[in-house]
């Protein structure tokens, strides 16, 4: 059976109706999941969704049912999550973990590799961008579905716990020796940020690149949320704020706003304040999670018999890049 | 660093000899396809300025650390790669012992190094 037909089998097995699926195609779309658009057709009636499917061997280790629950933590609380419809953790008819979102028509996403992604609309797309992120980091966890798979960690431990599972990523899927994330790993745990001043659900993969906009200045959906935790919520503006995903020499955030500019969105639209030690911290740390990720990118490119050209990209001109921003901040901040 | 060059080229033809499964999209592929093309082009700048950079890093690390030249060197990608694998793990651990001792100095000698090892290994993407 091809991938549409088992996939129409499922559908018509979980809404008792039969359901056809046409025009299913893979899209690019990270290479921690394959995703792929169609169309579902019941009674006459013709919907799109997306698929997310876990694929044989994963670059990020993370557990789908988080990425779902997270995307149902915020729908409808106007941070453009798309609307997740179904999750199954076994696989059913399509063999392997899965689960299914409505499709979001008319967006497009920015490479962040490309200069000046949103020309005229910059502006606008930073003011959207920083008030979304920073109404991830204020919502109230009550009642949030993600609590079912998540446990808030204490405001001054969730650091640690960040701090340990990226290192340990980095000790695991090392291939040659990188003295320089080590340096930058031994300075974090040296120099431990403040207590969180809340916690709150990170996205951990805010960027641009991971949300879809209109082409006229409007962000339509926020993707990708597969690394989301719950945590201190300057996480997620380290990550977001990294020069990787700027052009070298654009002072602005990812083609979009001044830092100054991004803070003060950020602050306005969760009531929250930036700490400078604890930013400076969580900026470092932005670049050894980077540097983990591009590390086990390298290490399931080979072991993934070389396939998939996105993990070489990732392991090797991404992490050359990661590993300059790294040296640079270890530069800028001196002897421990 | 990995991957090696050797490895992205021989990825690269591995990737393209894989056959398509029928429901990747046209999108898929093309995206696929410049990733393709982007790995070509850096693949060409560092086979052209690799091999310098591996000889430059491992001089530096060796001066560094005061190691002894290697009595028969290997000039080829692997051998360079594998003894930088040897300087940086020595490099790593002499880092760690200045931090220890809180030695600045060397410290401050040793962050020089890590800018000047990544900049001389910097790729950059056409247009």
């Amino acid at each position: 059976m091809t991938l549409a037909e088992r996939l129409a089998a499922y559908l018509t097995r979980t809404s008792g109706t039969r359901t056809q699926v046409e025009n299913l195609a893979r899209i690019p779309g990270g290479a921690s999941r394959e995703t792929y658009r169609y169309d579902a057709i019941a009674n006459d009636r013709r919907e799109g969704f997306i698929l997310r499917r876990d694929p044989p061997g994963s670059l990020i280790e993370t557990d789908r049912r988080a990425e779902f629950l997270a995307i149902r933590s915020f729908a409808g609380k106007g941070v453009a999550a798309p609307e997740a419809v179904a999750l199954e953790a076994e696989g059913a008819e399509l063999e392997r973990p899965f689960f299914i979102m409505r499709r979001v028509e008319g967006g497009q996403s920015a490479s962040p590799f490309a200069p000046d992604p949103f020309g005229e609309h910059a502006a606008a797309m930073g003011e959207q961008f920083f008030t979304i992120m920073g109404r991830i980091a204020a919502e109230p966890l009550a009642s949030l579905p993600i609590l079912e798979v998540k446990a808030p960690p204490s405001p001054d431990a969730c650091w640690r716990s960040e701090l340990d599972y990226w290192a340990g990523v980095i000790e695991a899927d090392e291939q040659h020796p990188q003295p320089i994330v080590r340096a930058a790993v031994r300075r974090l745990y040296a120099t431990p940020p403040p207590p969180a001043q809340r916690i709150s659900v990170v996205h951990g993969d805010y960027r641009v690149g991971n949300f879809l906009h209109d082409g006229a200045g409007r962000i339509i959906a926020v993707l990708d949320w597969e690394m989301a935790h719950l945590g201190d919520p300057l996480e997620d503006m380290g990550w977001a704020c990294d020069p990787l995903w700027s052009n070298a020499g654009d002072p602005r955030i990812s083609g979009m706003v001044s830092r100054a500019d991004a803070h003060a969105i950020w602050r306005r639209a969760s009531g929250l304040a930036i700490d400078e030690q604890a930013m400076a911290w969580w900026a470092l740390f932005a670049s050894v999670k980077g540097q983990a990720i591009w590390t086990s990118s390298a290490k399931e490119w080979r072991d993934g018999g070389c396939c998939e050209p996105i993990l070489a990209f990732s392991g090797w001109f991404t992490a050359r890049r990661q590993d300059e921003i790294l040296a640079e901040r270890l530069a800028e901040m001196g002897p421990l | 660093m990995t991957p090696t060059l050797p490895d992205i080229l021989a990825g690269q033809a591995a990737a393209l000899m894989q056959p398509s499964p029928p429901e990747a999209g046209s999108e898929y592929q093309a995206g696929r396809m410049g990733i393709v093309v982007m790995l070509a082009s850096l693949a060409a700048q560092e086979a052209q300025r690799g091999p310098a950079a591996r000889l430059w890093e491992n001089e530096a690390i060796a001066v560094l650390l005061g190691a002894q030249p290697e009595s028969e060197p290997d000039f080829s990608w692997r051998g360079l790669d594998a003894r930088n694998a040897e300087l940086r793990r020595a490099l790593i651990a002499r880092h760690e012992a200045a931090e220890a001792a809180g030695d600045r100095v060397l410290q401050a000698k040793i962050l020089e190094l890590y800018l000047a090892m990544a900049k001389a290994r910097r790729l950059e993407l056409a247009g």
